[in-house]
């Protein structure tokens, strides 16, 4: 469960995120949508608590993420914006890496990460370097070491950019599995197929501000469009750049 | 707030989460062929340097007791040559055809010129002259100059002596003085040159050892764009920042004492008696220089750290790593050029402390305790400091995310 409560991000004369509020419920998935630049990476960052929002409250199961930054990330799961890998590591090493950062270790490692393996298809390249990975099996990879403390909310920034389709599938599939196991999923995103086939909710974002906020349905009823790409333009208030 | 408990993780959680940072900086360094060649490059480059310099000096030794002296014009002064040739480790050989153009070039050391007039002015009892070509700025001929120098000086004196008993004159008339010569050899002098590059080859590996790990765990992992998913660990940032340096300072260590354990292998190889050098490194004398330069590596790594983590990216910190270690050697370049007594405070200052000590050791006396004290603990507390500035350059948003 995440509650985001009006926080506000200034870089210099630029107000990034200006006031967003939301709340991302146990067992669904929430879409974060909105155009780039409309300030989702940054309140995902206030989020997993790499960046400080300037003013605002931000609640990670009631953990405060401003003032407990750690016990707050100790509670997410995150595949942030960009995911770098370290080549010259296996894919089990970087699992049990973040594993024992978690303060995993022995055999409840070893099960954990077996587990990850089998539940992302990647028994195949568990113990290669990811030196020359592919972008799939490179994602796949950063997911399993964002999962291995198994956290009850998971953050994916953007996680089907560049992929192709069979691993944009297989990234759709994991979000809803773990939305069934129960868990608080938000995950960022411009892609409006992604975001009407998997979510539970949708927060529109743009320039900063929380446009909307509200069922798939809702949103169409809203916005007075039965598409919901049209909708997501007119809310967003994109028509005029568009038109 | 929110009612949780304080955030504060217990001190052991922190320590184990440093030593896995630690533990997969090593690993993926290990696999680093730049990393290992950082570590391994004193411990390779450095006894291959000594041996060869070592083997020049010993070589020249040799060379100066079987010296070929090339003669021009030998036929002018049979008696002058077979005099020559009656001393110890000496041969006369061909002068080549153009012999001061084969001095200056260095084709030989010397050359003895024997001119056609020789014979008719020795007989008339007038100074015969004997040309001797060489080059001064050529040092590594002088002892082979000093020695033909010699022997044509000796013959001169006994033929005046000669001459002297002749004429019913006692020789020691013509010798007021009687100059007794106290050498210390040119390759015994060379050799102790190549025993103070001991301690500028332990600096360079107290400081190449860890740079590639302080570089790529810095610089490189915000370049490979890995650093911000490490962020979102629940690991404080002091704890990541430590556990990163300590990798580094292992390596540097690791690399010091590679360095100079094959060193000084390679040195029990060299007969240094015979080139007339008494000391010894004795395993003594080696724990003490190890004692000396390790501290120096915490604080080489800290500095390094910071570097990585300021710079906007890896190239740019490797430029001022580059930097970096002309500023540190220049102190022991310095003191090679001016000697520098040592005085009390000097200890406490990196690189020069480390620098003193090393040398005492190897002038044949060890340090006391306060030196050593001095020097390890500055270095130390200093590394701290760095660690901590690196700490807060960390809790910078827009140090993480690459300005």
């Amino acid at each position: 469960m995440i509650t985001i409560d009006s926080i506000h991000k200034r870089f210099g004369d630029v107000h990034a995120v200006n006031g967003v509020s939301f709340t991302a419920g146990n067992g669904c998935v929430t879409g974060l949508l909105g155009p780039n630049g409309a300030g989702k990476t940054t309140t995902l960052r206030m989020l997993y608590a790499l960046m400080r929002p300037d003013s605002g409250r931000i609640l990670v199961d009631d953990v405060d993420a401003v003032a407990h930054p750690q016990a707050a990330q100790a509670r997410l799961g995150v595949l942030p914006d960009g995911f770098g890998l370290y080549p010259r590591l296996t894919a089990r090493e970087h699992i049990r890496y973040y594993g024992e950062l978690h303060g995993l270790s022995g055999q409840a490692l070893d099960r954990r990460a077996d587990e990850l393996f089998e539940l992302l298809d990647m028994q195949a390249i568990a113990d290669r370097r990811t030196a020359g990975f592919s972008h799939g099996e490179r994602t796949k990879v950063a997911i399993a070491r964002a999962l291995i403390h198994d956290p009850a909310n998971v953050l994916f920034d953007e996680p089907t950019n560049g992929l192709d389709v069979m691993s944009t599938r297989a990234v759709r599939e994991i979000i809803r599995r773990l939305r069934d196991q129960g868990r608080c999923v938000l995950f960022s995103s411009h892609v409006m197929q992604e975001v009407s086939a998997l979510c539970d909710s949708i927060v529109v974002i743009a320039s900063g501000h929380v446009v909307a906020d509200g069922t798939p349905d809702e949103l169409r009823e809203l916005s007075g469009h039965a598409n919901l790409e049209d909708a997501f333009v007119s809310l967003a208030g994109l028509r005029e750049r568009t038109a | 707030m929110s009612g949780m408990g304080s955030p504060l993780l217990p001190a052991r959680r922190r320590i184990r989460q440093a030593i896995v940072i630690l533990r997969k900086e090593l690993r993926d360094s290990f696999r680093d062929r730049r990393a290992l060649f950082s570590i391994f490059f004193g411990a390779i480059f450095f006894p291959i340097v000594i041996t060869l310099m070592m083997n020049r000096v010993a070589d020249r030794a040799r060379d100066a007791e079987t010296l070929a002296i090339p003669v021009l014009g030998a036929e002018n002064a049979p008696a002058l040559i077979d005099w020559i040739r009656q001393q110890d480790g000496v041969t006369i050989v061909d002068a080549p055809a153009e012999p001061e153009l084969a001095v200056r070039n260095k084709d030989v050391d010397v050359v003895v010129i024997i001119p056609k007039n020789f014979g008719e002015r020795f007989s008339g009892s007038r100074p015969a002259p004997v040309r001797i070509v060489s080059d001064s700025s050529n040092s590594t001929a002088q002892p082979a100059v000093q020695r033909v120098r010699q022997l044509i000086a000796a013959y001169s004196g006994q033929i005046a002596s000669l001459r002297l008993i002749a004429r019913g004159v006692s020789p020691t008339i013509a010798n007021p003085l009687q100059i007794q010569e106290i050498e210390v050899s040119s390759a015994q002098q060379r050799a102790a040159v190549v025993l103070s590059f001991i301690p500028l080859m332990l600096m360079i590996a107290a400081f190449t050892g860890g740079m590639q790990i302080a570089t790529d765990s810095t610089a490189g992992e915000r370049e490979r764009g890995s650093l911000e998913p490490l962020l979102v660990n629940p690991v404080p940032r002091g704890v990541l920042v430590s556990g990163k340096w300590l990798a580094a300072a292992f390596a540097a260590m690791l690399s010091v004492a590679l360095t100079a354990g094959l060193s000084v292998a390679q040195l029990q190889l060299v007969p240094l008696q015979d080139l007339g050098i008494r000391f010894q490194l004795g395993r003594n004398e080696v724990l003490g220089m190890l004692a000396a330069i390790l501290p120096l590596c915490p604080l080489t790594a800290a500095v390094q750290t910071y570097i990585g983590t300021y710079a906007r990216s890896f190239k740019e910190a490797q430029s001022y790593m580059g930097v970096l270690i002309s500023v540190m050697m220049l102190p022991a370049l310095l003191s090679s050029l001016y000697p520098i007594a040592d005085r009390v405070w000097m200890y406490p200052v990196p690189v020069i402390g480390q620098y003193l000590l090393l040398t005492s050791y190897l002038g044949g006396r060890a340090p006391g305790i306060l030196p050593f004290a001095l020097s390890a603990g500055a270095a130390v507390a200093l590394a701290i400091v760095f660690i901590q500035i690196t700490t807060r350059l960390f809790r910078n948003e827009r140090i993480i995310f690459a300005r």
